[in-house]
């Protein structure tokens, strides 16, 4: 069951664009697809969703071929798009038409979506008088309406202000709990951290990293320590080779080339009666691991 | 094909829609209107209301009585003029006040000077007059030399024999023979012409919009962009299709509700005007466009900024202009190869061949030829736009090159 990608290979003429990527997704939840702008996270989106034909590699959903008879499908893309003399809710109908929903049912599901996320007063509005946030909501809409199995969000919170984007996050919540499978790409990796468990991250067409999100930053160590103390420890850090990042008032930040540096200063802060209001060995975040693996 | 109709549907709801659509068809639709109009307005504005088979009013002095009263025989001629006859003698202001109150337009002295007959023709501004009217100097000639031949006492025979009545006819050699009237055919070629190419070129904007805008990473996850392109363009066409139906509907209304009747007859011949004539050029209005909407709809693809569209629309632009001036031109000679030739070739024919058909010189092997060469094309541009364009579509990055589009076309992974 799920989403299967397997050695998927796409060349623009002589540019390899995604070198033998592979991932899986098993289960409804939140799938995070991670890149540098360039990377081939579009090229590869746009194969799942048959809209780009690969040249090799095999892309299933429940073991049959990606295609729209296969899967219905909703994509919300980087780059939004809408009509911008057209009225919101005729292009909405026009959208769920061209996935194949009757006219009636289609109404249905707008005017919930657009009650749901807040947009239905605008809906005999042209596209254009609405603002950024809430254009990019009504395309939310447009790539939900058809309830779809596979949903690909590209950059959805992007542009929105932090009300929408609790009420985009609660929205997402939603549809897992209904049980649907969606891939997330995004540089915000707050998001990715919030709703992800599993994850691939992709430079120049290669998988650099992928798998639980939890278990790959469990494998890193940790590379960082934060001490509240409420005297100078100066010395006692230097004495050990460890390097200050930080320090305000007696709060350090330190690199740390092990986690048994750590451990040693905190004997030493110990056995010289030294006050700790805080210690803590910090594990790389996801940005930290996503700038190590695609930053050089 | 659902999706088709669909997308065709869109397309048509949102152009007919849109004001500044609306509002531009109307102020065509008034023009005609207007057009159509036109002698009754001139009417209002001098308040003249008698029928627009209005005569000119012209003063002839013949003070001298050289035509012995044998001048009043011009009214009996259809010259255009309505003769008063005098044998006054009035200066030139008191001819010009008669202009300027509207009582006479023209006027004619003639006088004998040293034995010759002197004729001095009168106008109020010779800007527009480069001569003497033909048709009154030929009249007023015959009048003058029966009257001369009278007074020699000659019999009837002999007078007969002196102005005979010839009997001209025109024959031409050529099998073909040429009806209808080439100004009205000219004319109407070049609305269909217009009528084609901005349609066509509304496919043009209309995929450059979507691309633009990104609309199209939405249609293309819900249907094929084969299906966007035909959708696309059936629907643009039928609006144009409406519009010339509008347009033709208004022109034929006004015409029997404002013209008097046998205004037009000297430009056009309605008996010309057959259901069949209809039916071809309905028929090579959809087949033209068809054509063109298939090449715009390429080139608008392969631009990702608003602004590029036009250079990028330019080379199909001068195919157009191309195929149109073929046409046009030969027209002035429908007999010759060259005007068969546009009639045959796919980016003239449609231009062209309605009027052959108008003027009854088209065989039904050259229509048939034509609309084979036609269809063939269409189905060879339609193959070619819609592959390029299925790849095009997602390209954002500068604009594609012919180098580029031939690697496009020569994609099997499409």
């Amino acid at each position: 069951m799920g989403l299967k990608v397997e050695n998927v290979v796409k060349h623009f003429g002589e540019k390899l664009a995604v070198d033998h990527i592979s991932f899986e997704m098993k289960e409804p939840g939140v799938f995070g697809l991670l890149g540098t702008n360039g990377a081939g996270k579009t090229t590869t989106i746009r194969m799942m969703l048959g809209m780009l034909k690969k040249d090799s590699g095999e892309i299933t959903w429940n073991g049959k071929q990606v295609e729209r008879k296969n899967v219905k499908f909703g994509y919300l893309p980087e780059e939004r798009g809408i009509y911008p003399k057209t009225k919101i809710y005729e292009q909405l109908i026009y959208f769920a038409e061209l996935k194949g929903m009757k006219k009636e049912e289609a109404c249905k599901e707008i005017d919930y979506w657009m009650g749901r996320l807040k947009v239905d007063e605008y809906k005999d509005m042209q596209a254009e008088k609405l603002s950024k946030g809430n254009q990019q909501k009504v395309q939310f809409i447009a790539s939900i309406l058809n309830n779809p199995e596979l949903i690909v969000l590209d950059e959805p919170f992007s542009g929105l202000d932090p009300v929408n984007t609790e009420l985009l996050k609660n929205v997402i919540l939603e549809l897992v709990e209904k049980g649907k499978y969606i891939i997330m790409s995004s540089h915000q990796m707050s998001s990715i951290e919030e709703f992800c468990s599993d994850v691939v991250i992709i430079n120049r067409g290669k998988t650099v990293l992928k798998g639980n999100l939890k278990e790959i930053k469990d494998a890193y160590p940790a590379k960082r320590l934060e001490v509240n103390v409420k005297q100078d420890i100066t010395s006692y850090i230097t004495e050990l080779g460890m390097n200050i990042e930080k320090n305000i008032d007696n709060n350090y930040e330190i690199n740390i080339d092990n986690e048994e540096q750590a451990h040693t200063l905190m004997k030493n802060l110990v056995n010289n009666n030294i006050s700790i209001d805080k210690f803590e060995l910090k594990k790389p975040s996801l940005n930290d691991i996503f700038i190590e693996k695609v930053g050089a | 094909m659902r999706d088709l109709f669909i997308v065709a549907k869109f397309t048509i709801k949102d152009m007919i829609k849109r004001k500044s659509f609306i509002i531009s068809n109307l102020i065509i639709l008034l023009i005609i209107v207007l057009l159509f109009n036109v002698p009754n307005i001139l009417n209002a504005i001098t308040g003249d209301n008698t029928p627009s088979e209005t005569k000119t009013n012209i003063l002839i002095m013949d003070k001298d009585n050289i035509f012995e009263g044998t001048l009043e025989q011009l009214n009996d001629m259809d010259l255009g003029y309505q003769a008063i006859i005098s044998n006054e003698d009035l200066q030139l202001e008191d001819i010009k006040s008669k202009i300027e109150n509207g009582e006479i337009e023209e006027a004619l002295k003639i006088t004998n000077q040293d034995g010759s007959i002197h004729i001095e023709y009168i106008v109020e501004n010779l800007a527009m007059v480069t001569n003497v009217p033909e048709s009154l100097v030929n009249a007023i000639t015959t009048i003058y030399s029966n009257l001369q031949i009278s007074k020699l006492g000659l019999t009837q025979e002999q007078l007969a024999s002196l102005v005979p009545n010839f009997n001209f006819e025109m024959t031409q050699t050529e099998e073909q023979e040429v009806q209808g009237n080439q100004f009205a055919m000219m004319l109407m070629s070049l609305v269909l012409f217009y009528a084609i190419y901005f349609c066509a070129y509304q496919v043009s904007s209309s995929i450059t919009t979507e691309k633009t805008s990104k609309i199209i990473e939405t249609l293309v996850t819900s249907t094929t962009p084969r299906t966007i392109v035909l959708g696309k363009t059936i629907g643009i066409g039928i609006v144009g299709l409406i519009q010339i139906a509008a347009i033709i509907a208004t022109a034929l209304i006004s015409n029997a509700l404002f013209l008097e009747e046998g205004v037009l007859d000297g430009i056009i011949d309605f008996s010309n005007i057959t259901p069949f004539l209809g039916i071809i050029t309905a028929v090579y209005f959809i087949l033209g466009y068809a054509v063109y909407a298939l090449l715009y709809a390429l080139t608008g693809s392969t631009v990702s900024k608003p602004e590029d569209v036009q250079s990028a629309n330019g080379p199909v632009a001068i195919i157009a202009v191309i195929g149109f001036y073929l046409a046009y031109f030969t027209m002035m000679n429908p007999t010759s190869e060259l005007n068969k030739l546009a009639a045959i070739l796919p980016i003239s024919s449609p231009f062209c061949m309605p009027f052959r058909v108008m003027m009854g010189i088209a065989t039904t092997q050259e229509i048939a030829i034509s609309l084979v060469v036609i269809a063939i094309t269409i189905f060879v541009v339609a193959k070619i736009s819609i592959k390029i364009y299925s790849q095009a579509i997602l390209n954002y990055g500068s604009k594609i090159s012919l180098k580029d589009m031939l690697t496009m076309y020569k994609n099997k992974n499409v």
